[in-house]
């Protein structure tokens, strides 16, 4: 295998330009989607809610769902939160003792239908379509089941079918795309009986709330929820009491969620396409890596061992040659010292000749 | 026995800090009290080095009772024999001599009563000075509302001397001037201007001054304490006197609304654009309120003696017309009146009544209030204020129903049919309860004086008349793109009926009981 490093950071490049000018990577590119004129949207005004389920109800009749664990009429299922599950595309959840509603307060959710959705950001298949209608639409014949997308939204609404076996797919609700196109409202607006949902264009709808605020001061905080959240959602909220309080996040910011991941997501497609290369690109690279720092090791043990035994025999001579040194010095000392002790010996046997003679007889 | 020792030491290494965090939290748990002054009187010097101290002030006026002192334990008089409420000083002098009276006169009355063997407060740094107070304060505003003040002019036998004064520039003295009486706010606000001390310092000086005195005296007091007026279970024992005579500073009776200043000329028949005079029951207004200052916000004087017509420097530049009518302006006409709407009797309708922004119902609303003068019969003039009081009387009457015959007695919905049976709606009836709790209501008698006038509250948007439009004529259709503002007819009915319900507190029939209305098919 040998793949110069030039020739493979070449194919890289030029994948990345196919990647760029082909159609499908609109969503994570580096392009701004400003959204698609005269989109449609519901807005949920909880001070109309009445907490009936009936949305639920509606929900469940036209996309022909399982029926519920308890019946719709069954309010005692607000006592606990819900939230949406792979055979209910909305639920309502009750907020009681909330300070200063007077009384409970509700929460409808379902898909936000996001301007620049997250979920089909991070979808690698492209299973997610942000549709001129408004809704965020699903299509379960490209769907590997990564769930990448249940992790990205930021309103955790993507379910899974968990108990099917062989076709699971990701569930939630498609704003009834297949009703608005036939120019019917969606099941759970059609049922409300409160107009707590109103259905229109969500340039519209965001008027319309602007003046329920207006005209009943006092009545709702001064904010349409989803009109800036995350880039702006096709459904938006009113509320009287702050939207925190009903488990609303505020916290999301007015940036939509391609917008953040852009950097990173955009190389997504480049790299699942070039696959192959990349990870031969990234073999031979790394292999040759290996044989250039195995080269180079060696090297280094040889350079590092002739250094040492360099080092070795210059300390070794040094010593030797200081040995030597030292042996001459004590030898010449021995030798100063005997020459000294003999010239002693000789003078004081010159000074008392018959002390040694009468000794020696 | 392994096991055994095993959750004996597992249930020391974990049972105790257990216990101990519960403890922490009872210690940091916050007591509310009325009395609680934070003493950080050395921030008018500069940065505090030290938090300010936590004192509760009832506590030691209690203990000082008990070794028989006064108030001038801690607090001198100053040369006029007025209490200071400083504490040992009249005025702040320098930051050292301040801080050592505290901690001398605190840290020595704490030993020595400690030595007696009594309880007594701390005498370390940081006991006082607690970084985390573990008190918090919820002293109430206090107030002298009608009832309080005929209390204490009975009291004082009409010496109203003893509290209201004015200054004279000349003397440079304070002098009581009768008929000159106003409320204590318009002169001493919240902070001191020149001569002139603060509200709080003022009220101090002069209640519990006056209180000490009498208690001295032997003759009936008020409280000296800080909760019995600050706290909010104290102030629910303060007697209230139901009937409270007329408080009298030369006020009308029934008056028309001035709307010139004392030598302003009234414009020529040709230039007049004013709308109709205004007749206004002063008295009963006074009796629908608690203190004079919820319309005098600043004076006794008529509005528009600041509020003139063009808007002027002392009237904050808001028009006599502003000054009347701004919605959201509580101390206005209608400010006020829209106030009352929250009601639950009156919250059914008005909550769902198109509101323009000006806060006016519709132009017709103007006629209630710039009424059409009456009709001068027997030739004679009249003085202005009779001839209000005539027009005011005219608005009195409650207003007349349609006669019951006129009204339709139920009213069958059937928009729901495909589903229940026709919801029978009790018209007449509904219409006879609403008149009722009109009548026992002067603004709402004098505000819904037309006959069709209360059928507005449901046929809203539409002409008074006998035969008011049906729901119907106007609702059908939801979501239809150039009216978005009108709910489709279904909605329409759940919203009245349904939201008229919950705000009135009418519970019955619950808001989603489907059956309690329409009965099933």
């Amino acid at each position: 295998m040998s793949i110069s490093r030039r020739k493979f950071l070449g194919w890289l490049g030029s994948a990345g330009l196919g990647a760029t000018l082909g159609k499908n990577a609109d969503a994570a590119s580096n392009k701004h989607f400003t959204g698609y004129p005269d989109i449609s949207g519901v807005l949920f005004d909880n001070t109309l809610c009445i907490g009936c389920r009936k949305c639920e109800e509606g929900c469940n009749k036209v996309n022909e769902l399982p029926a519920p664990d308890k019946a719709f009429d069954d309010l005692s299922v607000m006592e606990a939160p819900r939230r949406t599950r792979a055979g209910e595309f909305t639920v309502v959840n009750r907020y009681s003792g909330v300070p200063d509603a007077g009384g409970p307060v509700y929460r409808k959710i379902q898909c936000n239908h996001c301007l620049e959705p997250a979920c089909a950001s991070a979808c690698f298949v492209s299973a997610f379509t942000k549709t001129p209608t408004g809704a965020v639409t699903y299509d379960e014949s490209v769907c590997v089941g990564c769930r990448y997308c249940m992790i990205a939204c930021p309103f955790e609404i993507p379910a899974y079918e968990y108990d099917k076996a062989l076709t699971p797919r990701v569930t939630k609700c498609t704003l009834c795309h297949p009703r608005i196109i036939k120019g019917l409202l969606p099941g759970c607006v059609e049922i409300c009986p409160t107009e707590a949902l109103t259905f229109g264009k969500r340039k519209d709808l965001i008027r319309l709330a602007r003046e329920r605020i207006q005209q009943h001061p006092g009545r709702y905080v001064d904010h349409v929820y989803g009109e800036t959240e995350m880039g702006g959602t096709s459904w938006l909220y009113l509320s009287g009491t702050p939207f925190q309080k009903i488990g609303m996040r505020e916290d999301l910011g007015n940036l939509p969620a391609p917008l953040l991941t852009k950097g990173a997501l955009s190389a997504v497609p480049i790299i699942s396409g070039m696959w192959p290369v990349l990870l031969t690109g990234i073999y031979a690279i790394s292999k040759r890596k290996e044989k250039i720092a195995e080269t180079e090791k060696a090297q280094a043990i040889n350079a590092a061992r002739e250094q040492a035994e360099a080092d070795a025999k210059a300390k070794l001579d040094a010593a030797l040659k200081q040995a030597q040194k030292d042996k001459e010095k004590e030898i010449e000392l021995q030798v100063k010292r005997a020459l000294e002790e003999a010239a002693k010996a000789q003078s004081e046997a010159a000074a008392k000749p018959e002390t040694k003679e009468e000794s020696d007889g | 026995m392994a096991a055994i020792a095993f959750l004996a030491a597992a249930i020391l290494s974990f049972g105790v800090p257990g216990v101990q965090g519960v403890q922490q939290e009872l210690d940091s748990m916050e007591v509310m009290r009325a009395d609680l002054v934070m003493i950080d009187t050395m921030k008018t010097f500069g940065r505090l080095e030290r938090p300010p101290v936590v004192f509760l002030h009832d506590k030691h006026t209690e203990a000082l009772l008990q070794q028989k002192q006064d108030c001038n334990a801690c607090h001198p008089a100053d040369e006029k024999g007025r209490q200071s409420h400083k504490f040992k000083r009249i005025e702040d002098s320098d930051p050292k001599a301040v801080m050592d009276l505290y901690h001398e006169g605190c840290i020595t009355c704490h030993t020595e009563t400690a030595t007696a063997g009594r309880k007594s407060g701390p005498v370390t740094c940081g006991a006082c000075h607690l970084k985390k107070p573990t008190v918090i304060s919820d002293s109430q505003p206090m107030g002298m509302d009608k009832s309080l003040h005929y209390r204490h002019t009975k009291t004082l036998e009409n010496k109203c001397e003893k509290c209201h004064h004015v200054y004279n520039e000349q003397k440079k003295t304070l002098e009581y001037l009768k008929g000159q009486e106003g409320s204590c706010r318009y002169c001493h606000g919240e902070t001191k201007v020149e001569n002139r001390i603060a509200a709080q310092q003022a009220f101090h000086q002069a209640c519990i001054g006056c209180h000490q005195q009498r208690l001295a005296e032997k003759k009936v007091s008020g409280p000296n304490e800080c909760s019995r007026c600050h706290s909010l279970e104290d102030q629910k024992l303060i007697e209230v006197v139901k009937d409270v005579p007329r408080m009298e500073v030369n006020q009308p009776n029934v008056v028309f609304v001035k709307r010139l200043q004392e030598n302003e000329p009234p414009p020529t028949p040709e230039e007049n654009t004013l709308m109709q005079q205004v007749p206004f029951d002063h008295k009963a207004h006074e009796e629908f309120n608690n203190t004079c200052r919820v319309c005098h916000h600043a004076n006794l004087k008529a509005c528009v003696s600041c509020h003139t017509l063009k808007g002027d420097e002392k009237g904050g530049r808001v028009q006599l017309e502003q000054s009347m009518h701004q919605s959201n302006a509580g101390q206005s006409c209608i400010g006020c009146h829209n106030n009352q709407k929250v009601q639950p009797e009156c919250a059914g309708c008005h909550e769902n009544i198109y509101q323009k922004l000006s806060g006016d119902t519709n132009a017709s609303a103007c006629l209630a209030c710039h009424m059409e003068p009456m009709p001068v019969t027997d030739g004679s003039t009249q003085q202005p204020a009779e001839l209000a009081a005539l027009m005011l009387e005219s608005r009195k009457k409650p207003p007349t129903p349609y006669p019951a015959d006129k009204i339709p007695e139920i009213v069958d919905i059937g928009v729901l049919t495909n589903q229940f049976q026709k919801a029978r709606m009790p018209h007449r009836k509904i219409v006879q309860a609403l008149e009722k709790k009109i009548q026992g209501n002067q603004l709402a008698v004098a505000y819904h004086g037309d006959s069709g006038a209360l059928c507005q509250g449901c046929h809203h948007n539409s002409v008074i008349a006998e035969k008011p439009p049906k729901c119907g004529s106007c609702h059908g259709q939801p979501f239809v793109e150039r009216q978005p503002v009108r709910p489709g007819l279904i909605a329409a009915y759940h919203q009245q009926c349904i939201g008229c319900h919950t705000r009135m507190g009418i519970e019955k029939p619950a808001a989603t009981d489907c059956t309690a209305c329409h009965e099933k098919k």
